[in-house]
């Protein structure tokens, strides 16, 4: 445990691997982030958003923006400081349950889940020791 | 210039959009397959329902959609999407042009009445910034580039009531008019205002929870 947990936080990011994995899907996720209106209609339909009195940061298009939108963006160079910040997102902000509506049709958690593998690829997932230092709820 | 503007501009400008559209579908249907069913759906009987029952059922469905969640925008977003693709269709002015170099002639809505509509667009298109501006949630996914689609979708509609009102000088206003819409048809197939096809191949074609039909194809 306490090994891995250092891993993760040492090893350098391999840009190469993540540019690969973003062009795998590129086809869909690009459309998916390019058609997305920015509306926020999906908000109401994510119970964490209503949980959290409404917090923005809880939206679905948020969530999805925030992390595979950043990846894309950032073409894969990303640091590590970056990956955990979207590990926060991806993970505990979202249960990938399959709730949210957009009325494009928008799908947030297959973006959300392509965003889980491409961080798991660069050892980047929650630990279970980590639930209460990170203050999961 | 004026001249490139008002002639082949436009023909490149429909030639885009159409050819835009066309390899979006096909790059779509390239990029997503048939889906092979596990569970083949079966045959759902319909129950036959009377005529009050339908209506009771539409409007019980209503309460699922954003009819209930947000009922001031459903109408706004409603409003305004209807009056953008049918006001330049019926409009007066453009299918005299219409009828002129393609010998279309298409039935016109009187040119006041497209005159206000044109107007009550323009207030759904402040509605939108509005939102966009002093809204935090809908802040914390805007980027220019939200206001930036947002004036190449209202340009076109603030340039024609400026040309029909004669306000301004009309020969640069029906240009920029003319380049405005030229520049939303172009952008239409590439941006997030591709939406307007890929609302129909997502909802209809892409099998998920809130799919309106079958759904026979993932990616
Ligand atoms: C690309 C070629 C286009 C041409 C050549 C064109 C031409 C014209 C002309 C001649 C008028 C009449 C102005 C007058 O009454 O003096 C007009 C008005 C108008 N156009 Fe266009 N137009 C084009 C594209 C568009 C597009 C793409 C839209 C919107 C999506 C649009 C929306 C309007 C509206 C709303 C008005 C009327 C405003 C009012 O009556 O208050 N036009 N246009
Ligand atoms: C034809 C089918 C279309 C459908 C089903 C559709 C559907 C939608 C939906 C569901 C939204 C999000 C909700 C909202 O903010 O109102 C939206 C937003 C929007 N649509 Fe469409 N749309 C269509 C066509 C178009 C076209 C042709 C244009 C422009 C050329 C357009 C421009 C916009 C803009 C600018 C917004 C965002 C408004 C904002 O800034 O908040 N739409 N559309
Ligand atoms: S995911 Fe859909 S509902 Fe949410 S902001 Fe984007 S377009 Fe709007
Ligand atoms: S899948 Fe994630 S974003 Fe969508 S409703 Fe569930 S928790 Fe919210």
């Amino acid at each position: 445990m306490e090994n891995s947990k250092l891993g993760q936080e040492m090893k350098p990011v391999d840009v190469k691997k993540i540019k690969e994995m973003l062009n795998l899907k590129k086809g869909k996720m690009k459309r998916y982030l390019s058609h997305c209106a920015h509306c926020s209609l999906c908000a109401e339909s994510c119970f964490l958003y209503m949980a959290h009195h409404k917090d923005p940061q809880y939206m679905p298009a948020y969530k999805a923006i925030h992390s595979l939108g950043t990846l894309y963006k950032k073409k894969g160079k990303v640091d590590r400081k970056l990956l955990t910040k979207m590990k926060g997102i991806v993970w505990r902000n979202c249960v990938l349950c399959g709730r949210c509506y957009c009325p494009i049709g928008i799908h947030i958690p297959s973006m959300i889940t392509f965003a889980r593998s491409i961080l798991r690829s660069q050892e980047v997932y929650p630990q279970p020791d980590e639930v209460s230092a990170e203050s999961w709820l | 210039m004026y001249d490139f503007i008002q002639g082949q501009l436009v023909s490149i400008a429909f030639v885009i959009f159409i050819l835009g559209l066309i390899f979006q579908i096909f790059k779509f249907f390239k990029l997503t397959k048939k889906k092979e069913w596990s569970y083949p759906p079966g045959e759902v009987k319909r129950e036959k329902k009377t005529a009050g029952q339908w209506v009771a059922f539409c409007l019980a469905s209503l309460n699922g959609t954003l009819w209930k969640t947000d009922p001031l925008l459903t109408v706004v977003t409603l409003v305004f999407h209807v009056f953008l693709i049918l006001v330049p269709i019926f409009l007066l002015g453009h299918n005299i042009l219409l009828d002129q170099s393609w010998g279309l002639s298409l039935w016109s809505l009187p040119e006041s009445i497209t005159d206000i509509l044109t107007l009550v667009f323009l207030i759904c298109v402040a509605f939108f910034l509005g939102r966009r501006l002093f809204l935090s949630r809908v802040r914390a996914i805007t980027t220019v580039y939200d206001y930036l689609i947002l004036l190449i979708v209202a340009a076109p509609f603030l340039t024609g009531y400026f040309a029909y009102h004669q306000w301004f000088n009309y020969d640069t206003v029906m240009t920029l008019h003319i380049l405005a819409g030229e520049v939303m048809l172009i952008t239409i197939p590439f941006t997030k205002l591709g939406h307007m096809l890929f609302f129909f191949l997502y909802r209809f074609l892409i099998g998920n929870e809130y799919s309106f039909a079958r759904g026979e194809r993932v990616w």
